[in-house]
């Protein structure tokens, strides 16, 4: 973690971050803002219930409170983090500072790595600072503290994945305009096309295997961090939250080990569910995002010496 | 200290440099000249390994710029023509990052960056946002950054542009100081006059190629030997020309207004026939003078600028 700090990018970022008075105002207004959801919610619930038999406090109240604070976080995380990433390297272009960078003995990939997670810091300070905000769900039970870490787990991976997408963008196009849109662009595109295509794999599964008994989960799912959120949210609150996948055919049961299950990396899923395996796929995508950004925006490419010799030959 | 050989960098089909060798001893101030699009950024960039070569090579202190990029970076301190700062960066933490980015440790950096400012005279803007310097100020800052590290060769490519008399000549004065540091410097220019008084050597790059290189001195015994003349003339302009073309012992021509500046291949005495085949073919004469050889009117002999008729 320390070695993290000492990258001289992160470093010098987070200070001119983090020392703004914008910053803390910031962080102050989207926790009043959250606040207020949740008090809107509790209040309209309980006025809700009164109205009708009584007021019962009970943990589906919680667990609804606790998906909608998941729900915005989740938002937060996919809207925000391609805007701050996707000018992390093209920025620097623009301000005509990048090649001062270069030119130093940083490796390219502290500086991509330095530029993502600096472009993210803000957004990861504002999930951070909301956790004690989701201990209000604890009032009314039936989410655990270690379901609030695994969630939290989740979004800084999810991050991890959406702001390299944003970097990689970044990367290839010298415009930040151009590389936000992109970016916005393939997330989205990604969110939909995966939730269609995957739905369409499996109906044509389930259309083929009429008498099929267990659960079918096509590749695409893995894709899609908002199908992981739904599964993890699922599992959390035992698909009582009114989350969860059963839309798709996909419930809780898949979590009871003797449901088999089937299509790709079921193997996977079978241990640790389609959230779980969700990340591992999305954060390996993410690491070879990065090592292509680290790679482009090195200027001097090893190149066999001999080869450079020859390239010269036919010049004159 | 820098070994170019054969360097040859190709954008598609334009050869941005062509075969280009040069070498700048260790402790030398090389000048280093051209028109715009001669190719010495892209020279510059490449021995700071910010480009890759097509072919050829390229070594900073014994390290190739291509197989050793990351040594390269630690002897090279690269100013470029340029660059941008970071908002909401003081002087002084700009030079910290800088520092932090060649692993210096913080005590060991803060010391050397308030040096630095002291240097290049910004000790008193050591707190002071790098976006409000002026662009004077920013450069100075900039050169500062290049020498955080202690590299043993800069590589300033037109320091010197955008800058008003009085910072060009405090430049002067901190070039003068890293030379008696023992620095090795290359510095490239259109201020032929200035680099004539600051380097040890200079080379002249046009389309890619070295033209001329080696010591100042040299240079200006070399074309000692030839003659440059200015001719003012009340009009005709374009049959002088003519005229001159046709004369064996001219070299070239080159126009500003009503004035001709042409190379002359000869001694003193051989300059009247010169003039008196203007005269006699009526081209009206103003004044006929002969001028001092400087680098400005070697980069006009060696060149061959668009301008030039």
């Amino acid at each position: 973690m320390k070695r993290w700090f000492s990258n001289p990018v992160l470093a010098s970022e987070l200070k001119i971050r983090m020392r703004s008075w914008r910053t803390v105002l910031m962080v102050v207004g989207y926790l009043a803002i959250m606040l207020a959801i949740a008090y809107l919610f509790l209040t309209a619930s309980v006025r809700t219930m009164s109205r009708y038999g009584g007021v019962n406090i009970s943990s589906n109240l919680g667990l609804q409170l606790y998906m909608i604070l998941a729900f915005i976080q989740f938002m937060l995380i996919i809207i925000l983090i391609p805007a701050q990433t996707a000018g992390a390297i093209s920025g620097e272009r623009e301000k005509q500072t990048l090649d001062l960078l270069l030119c130093t003995p940083l490796s390219s990939l502290s500086i991509v790595l330095g530029k993502m997670l600096s472009s993210m810091s803000f957004v990861l300070l504002l999930t951070i600072a909301s956790i004690p905000l989701f201990s209000l769900v604890f009032l009314f039970g039936g989410i655990a503290p270690m379901d609030i870490v695994t969630l939290f787990a989740f979004y800084l991976i999810t991050a991890f994945a959406v702001g390299s997408i944003g970097i990689f963008c970044s990367v290839l196009f010298k415009k930040t305009s151009t590389a936000t849109v992109v970016a916005y662009i393939v997330i989205f595109a990604l969110g939909i096309i995966t939730l269609l295509l995957g739905t369409y794999m499996m109906s044509e599964f389930l259309g083929r295997n009429p008498n099929f008994s267990s659960v079918y989960i096509p590749f695409p799912f893995y894709l899609n961090p908002a199908v992981g959120l739904s599964d993890l949210l699922g599992q959390q609150s035992g698909n009582t939250g009114g989350m969860g996948l059963p839309i798709l055919g996909i419930s809780s049961a898949m979590y009871n080990a003797n449901v088999a299950m089937t299509g790709s990396l079921s193997w996977m899923a079978q241990k640790l569910g389609i959230w779980g395996t969700n990340l591992v796929i999305i954060s390996v995508i993410s690491v070879v995002l990065l090592l292509i950004s680290a790679w482009v925006i090195k200027p001097v490419r090893t190149i066999h010496s001999s080869k450079r010799h020859s390239a010269g030959t036919g010049v004159n | 200290m820098l070994v170019v050989e054969d360097l040859v960098k190709r954008y598609g089909k334009f050869v941005a440099v062509d075969h280009l060798n040069m070498t700048v001893e260790r402790g030398h101030v090389f000048g280093f000249v051209g028109p715009n699009g001669a190719g010495k950024t892209t020279t510059m960039r490449i021995a700071a390994t910010l480009l890759a070569p097509t072919s050829g090579s390229v070594r900073v202190a014994g390290f190739d710029v291509v197989e050793e990029p990351i040594k390269v970076r630690r002897k090279v301190g690269y100013m470029p023509d340029f660059f941008g700062v970071y908002d909401n960066l003081k002087a002084i933490e700009y030079l910290d990052f800088y520092g932090a980015s060649y692993g210096i440790p913080y005590k060991e950096r803060q010391k050397t960056a308030e040096g630095l400012l002291d240097l290049v005279g910004l000790a008193n803007k050591r707190d002071t946002y790098v976006d409000s310097l002026s662009r004077g100020m920013k450069q100075r800052l900039c050169l500062a950054r290049s020498l955080m590290h202690d590299p043993e060769l800069l590589i300033l490519d037109e320091p010197a542009s955008g800058m008003d008399p009085r910072a060009r000549v405090e430049l002067k004065n901190i070039l003068k100081e890293l030379k008696n540091m023992g620095k090795t410097v290359l510095v490239s220019s259109h201020i032929l006059s200035e680099l004539s008084e600051m380097c040890d050597s200079i080379g002249i790059i046009e389309h890619g190629r070295l033209v001329v290189s080696g010591d100042v001195r040299n240079i200006m015994e070399t074309i000692s030997g030839r003659l440059t003349v200015r001719i003012k003339l009340l009009d005709d302009m374009d049959r002088a020309i003519n005229i001159l073309k046709e004369q064996p012992m001219v070299s070239n021509i080159f126009q500003e207004d009503d004035v001709l500046e042409i190379g002359y291949k000869g001694k003193d005495e051989d300059l009247w026939p010169l003039l008196k085949t203007l005269v006699v073919n009526d081209v009206p004469v103003i004044s006929f003078s002969k001028t001092d050889g400087n680098l400005e009117k070697v980069f006009m002999e060696v060149t061959q600028d668009e301008e030039m008729v």
